[in-house]
């Protein structure tokens, strides 16, 4: 018995030596290993000499990375991905091809995840890719890798990248905020969207969500909106640059700052010429803005375009949603425009308006921009499906002067309402109308009362 | 020896020697673990720039870095350590007099990074700079070259 | 040749091993083996008494302190570094997943394993008089090890770290008076958090350690003194009618006639510490059977080692530990479960907080912890026994179900669903 326990000892010391070098071995021959072995092999192939070649096959290999402190995170990509920055590498084979169009998004400052998702902690292929369990940011698909422009590009036309542009612009006009809140901004019936791009959602997920919510989102009360592929994919688009990232100072410093040229597309989009004249160009109700940069300074004017009513409480111009870079251009425009291309944009519009009609028109600004599409229709004409409410149907807001006073219609603003339902011993109706009191000033609740009672439609006579 | 002793002794010196090849192995295995392998400060290694960045005469100094980017009309691109060999301030070069000063305790370099003057124990390290395959120079701290270097563009 | 056996003579003092006092002055003259007897008995040293469980339960702490001090090296506790160099752990250091797996599963068996000696040692009656407070001392190094263990699983900061302690922290809050306030010393704070972390690494790295080393020495120096590991149940004969003689017996109670030790064997400093063992008694046929430590109980114990040793480094290299996302205090998953060895606590506390967290496990701890002292029988045979090993039995099988139940039969929302009924949202 004790012979036979010694040879169990030494048996065991044999084993655990065998295991101490089998464990050795394994820390030892991880596979960017060979991956980097192969690659000084493709490029031995372009060096011009033996001792150059051999040079170059003798490198040790290492782990690369990019620590990138502002964008708090370390990537490991060009351990593998070696030619990356290597322009002889323009037809190589993954992983080792070049990155063509990097322009100034060099891995030493950016590194690759911030746009191409993954897991950039990692050295191993399908951990890199965050195509594992517990990573919830993997690779984007090359179809949607141009929505990460807009993680940083927040503002204005990124180039090359139209969707983001598109998908802002649906989402501004086609009510999205009345259910959703944005930024603070919005309502309460869907979730919140600030920072949708970093949920994790897959992006497939999303495009199907915008051409039919239903069917990923049972018994959802978003109603289908019918987009055409082009504009889910905007959509997608937009919600995957809706990241909250923090991002250092360097980078939000070298975000484009865009133009006089886009400040004058947004002069237009926003209408400001329907209140305010350039030189005498426009109306009257707001105040001349030709030369407004020599009499106020830029930081004056900016406060001024985020409120309004700080300067001039009871001050009829809507707050407009604008990030810091869009106010910028805007102002650049304010400073270089003329009169006469005022009134080239002017020529573009319809008739001048009265007082009256600027209420109305900041009403239908206020109408769009918090949502109120959404639900009930750029054409106020409702017909949102509103399951087991009565009626069915979010109603249209074209008829309201035949049941409702104007008291009546602003109180509901105010105080929302609960549609009377259907029947009783089904689930409540998913849709309702917010109470808007707290979100909305006064002014702006009798605002767009005064654009909805622009737009009420006679009865037909009987 | 008879065969019953022959065969204990050998398979105890077996079970003896894996034993301690065990603990070697872990011990070897334990010292390779606590290297680091990645670093997580500034690499040793990166790009500067092109060429075209460099003005001719002066050189220039690129403070994270700590270097001193030489860029010579007729002989080409070279780089300097700009950390003094004494205790790692950062010495100043003149154009007056082509020499790296030291401010902290007086140490003189010449032109070519040898001590002339003060406590400094020895010559300025130029480093390694090569043109990467996308047109930039790049500078390895690793790869220390003699004075002499240069590289041509 | 003469300066090198000088040199050898100086660090190794004692006669060869050939001889019977060279065996013996290994043990007492060395530092490291002088807690051992220099000889034991070899029945008491039978692999199906004891199963080693104690050894094994000792070399595995060995191992966890070893692979913890190195992972020190790379780990820092504050969140979310933390969660970083677990990745870097896996990903770019030099045997780091090895090392973290042998960490954790070295864990795991260790809790399983002082469970199991727990068990044996009841099993055998080894906590009767003399040794119940040794037993005593056992229950709080198991309490310390469950507390290593729980303290542990929250330094990865991951999904499953976060709220698996998010939950643990909970469930003590429900203890009456100081329940509130021992969270929020725990946890430095009232959620889980950055306090909470450094909190719980030092007690993982130098509290809760330096306590499980101190009370080990008291466990092993008390097993020494009560005369070693004890008998095997199986040598046992019916109780005689003759009790154990103790130390301090009043005057005039009757003295039960023992057996004495031999009148012609000596005892020298190399064999026990006085005359006779303190508290127990040895009887001739007994003294027969025991033979040097060097090398019967050696080479057993050098086998435990390298057989935990290897159990643990060939589970490491095949199986990783898990390490899920990055804790996400706004995102729990569902269900949220504490470790597997709290599991049956969660399970009760889902029944009720206060009968289930507090009052049930407390009572099963002050139940254990008196057991010694309301066990009247004096017998450790089984036959003897059959009470105390039921109910014992029921003890251990009640807290089994309760993991298994906890484990595998709790889905989402605690719902009661069984493993093999597939649910959506449940992590397969």
């Amino acid at each position: 018995m004790e012979r036979r326990l010694q040879q169990l000892f030494f048996a065991l010391s044999v084993l655990a030596l065998l295991l101490i070098v089998a464990a050795a071995h394994q820390a030892n021959t991880p596979s960017w290993k060979t991956f980097q072995h192969n690659y000084h092999v493709l490029e031995a192939q372009g060096e011009p000499n033996e001792v150059t070649k051999a040079a170059v096959l003798a490198t040790p290999p290492e782990v690369h990375q990019f620590m990138l402190t502002g964008l708090q995170r370390v990537d490991r990509c060009t351990t593998c991905h070696m030619g990356v920055e290597d322009p002889t590498m323009k037809n190589a084979p993954e992983p080792f091809r070049y990155h063509a169009n990097l322009g100034p998004h060099v891995p030493s400052k950016f590194g690759c995840t911030i746009c191409h998702g993954g897991q950039g902690l990692a050295t191993t292929t399908e951990d890199a890719h965050g195509k594992v369990e517990f990573w919830e940011n993997p690779l984007l698909s090359k179809d949607y890798i141009r929505a990460s422009c807009g993680r940083c590009h927040k503002e204005g036309d990124v180039p090359g990248v139209p969707e983001l542009t598109e998908g802002r612009h649906l989402f501004e006009t086609q009510g999205c905020r009345g259910c959703h809140k944005l930024n603070g901004i919005g309502g309460t019936i869907g979730p919140d969207l600030t920072g949708e791009g970093a949920s994790h959602r897959a992006p497939e997920w999303l495009e199907t969500h915008f051409l039919t919510p239903n069917a990923l989102s049972a018994g959802s009360a978003m109603p289908n909106f019918h987009f055409t592929r082009e504009q889910a994919k905007a959509l997608t688009y937009y919600m995957l640059s809706l990241t909250s990232e923090d991002m250092g100072s360097y980078y939000s410093s070298v975000r484009l700052i865009p133009g006089p040229e886009y400040g004058r597309k947004l002069f237009a989009e926003k209408n400001c010429i329907t209140c305010h004249n350039f030189g005498g160009i426009g109306q009257k109700a707001g105040p001349d803005l030709a030369g407004v940069t020599t009499r106020h300074s830029q930081e004056w004017l900016d406060e001024q375009l985020v409120n309004p009513e700080l300067v001039y409480p009871g001050s009829s111009m809507p707050a407009y949603d604008l990030e810091s870079n869009e106010r910028k251009a805007l102002i650049s425009y304010l400073s270089s425009a003329t009169p006469a291309d005022v009134q080239q944009l002017l020529s573009n519009k319809a008739k001048a308006l009265s007082p009256q009609d600027v209420a109305i028109e900041a009403g239908k600004q206020d109408f769009a921009r918090f949502g109120c599409v959404g639900c009930h229709g750029t054409e106020l004409q409702g017909g949102v499906p509103n399951p087991n409410a009565q009626g069915g149907e979010v109603p249209s807001l074209l008829h309201l002067s035949d049941d409702y006073t104007k008291d009546e219609v602003l109180a509901v603003i105010r105080n929302g309402r609960v549609p009377p339902i259907d029947n009783a011993n089904g689930p409540p109706p998913p849709l309702y109308m917010p109470a808007w009191k707290k979100v909305l000033s006064d002014e702006d609740i009798n605002r767009i009362a005064d654009f909805l009672w622009s737009k009420q439609q006679k009865k037909d006579a009987w | 020896m008879d065969r019953r002793t022959f065969f204990k002794v050998s398979w105890g010196s077996v079970g003896v020697a894996a034993l301690l090849s065990a603990v070697g192995v872990s011990l070897t295995a334990v010292g390779r673990y606590l290297m680091p392998t990645v670093f997580y400060e500034p690499p040793q290694a990166f790009k500067i720039g092109t060429p075209g960045d460099f003005a001719f005469g002066a050189p220039t100094f690129l403070v994270d870095e700590k270097i001193y980017v030489f860029h010579d009309r007729e002989r080409g691109f070279a780089v300097a350590s700009a950390v003094c060999t004494h205790l790692g301030c950062t010495v100043a070069h003149f154009q007056s007099d082509q020499k790296f000063h030291c401010p902290c305790h007086g140490s003189v370099f010449g032109a070519d990074g040898n001590v002339q003057h003060g406590p400094a124990p020895r010559a300025l390290d130029w480093f390694e700079v090569t043109l990467a395959r996308d047109g930039q120079l790049r500078v390895d701290k690793n790869k220390v070259v003699p004075p002499t270097y240069r590289l041509m563009v | 040749m003469n300066i090198f056996r000088e040199v050898y003579q100086s660090i190794v003092r004692r006669d060869p091993l050939s001889t019977d006092k060279g065996k013996s002055e290994l043990v007492f003259l060395n530092v490291w083996l002088h807690i051992h007897p220099a000889k034991v008995k070899k029945e008491n040293m039978k692999f199906r008494h004891s199963f080693y469980l104690g050894f094994i339960t000792f070399f595995l702490f060995l191992i966890l302190v070893t692979t913890g001090i190195a992972l020190m090296f790379y780990y820092r506790p504050f969140p979310p570094q933390s969660y970083q160099d677990m990745k870097d752990l896996q990903f770019v250091v030099f045997l780091g997943p090895f090392l973290r797996n042998m960490h954790r599963w070295a864990a795991h068996g260790m809790v399983v394993c002082v469970f199991l000696h727990m068990c044996r040692v009841f099993y055998t009656g080894s906590y009767k008089k003399p040794r119940q407070f040794n037993w005593v001392i056992g229950i709080f190094l198991l309490l310390l090890t469950l507390g290593l263990s729980f303290t542990g699983y929250l330094l990865p900061w991951d999904q499953l770290a976060y709220w698996a302690i998010t939950v643990g922290t909970n469930i003590g809050s429900y203890a009456p008076f100081i329940g509130g306030t021992l969270r929020e010393v725990l946890l430095g704070g009232h959620s889980v958090g950055q306090a909470a972390l450094v909190r719980f690494y030092v007690l993982h790295v130098a509290i809760l350690p330096s306590l499980m080393i101190l009370l080990t020495i008291v466990h092993f120096w008390r097993v020494r003194k009560d005369g070693g590991l004890s008998r095997p149940v199986w040598k046992l004969k019916a109780p005689s009618t003759a009790g154990l003689v103790t130390i301090g017996t009043s005057a005039d109670a009757p003295l039960v006639p023992t057996q004495a030790a031999s009148t012609t064997k000596t005892y020298g400093l190399m064999e026990v510490v006085t005359g006779k063992p303190i508290f127990e008694q040895v009887t001739p046929e007994e003294e027969e059977d025991t033979v040097f430590s060097y090398p019967y109980a050696f080479v057993r114990e050098a086998v435990t080692l390298m057989a935990t040793v290897t159990t643990i480094m060939a589970m490491s290299l095949f199986l990783n530990a898990p390490l899920e996302e990055l804790a996400n205090p706004a995102k729990t998953p569902n269900p949220a479960k504490a470790p597997w060895y709290f599991l049956g606590l969660q399970e009760l506390v889902s029944h009720s907080a206060l009968l289930g967290g507090v009052v049930a496990p407390a009572l099963m701890v002050i139940a254990l912890l008196v057991i010694p002292y309301i066990d009247r029988n004096p017998s450790r045979r089984p036959r003897d026994r059959k009470w105390a090993i039921w109910l014992f039995t029921a003890f251990v099988v009640v807290n089994l179900v309760l993991i298994v139940v906890g484990t595998f039969f709790r889905g989402p929302g605690w719902a009661l669903v069984p493993p093999w009924v597939h649910v959506v949202g449940r992590p397969e």
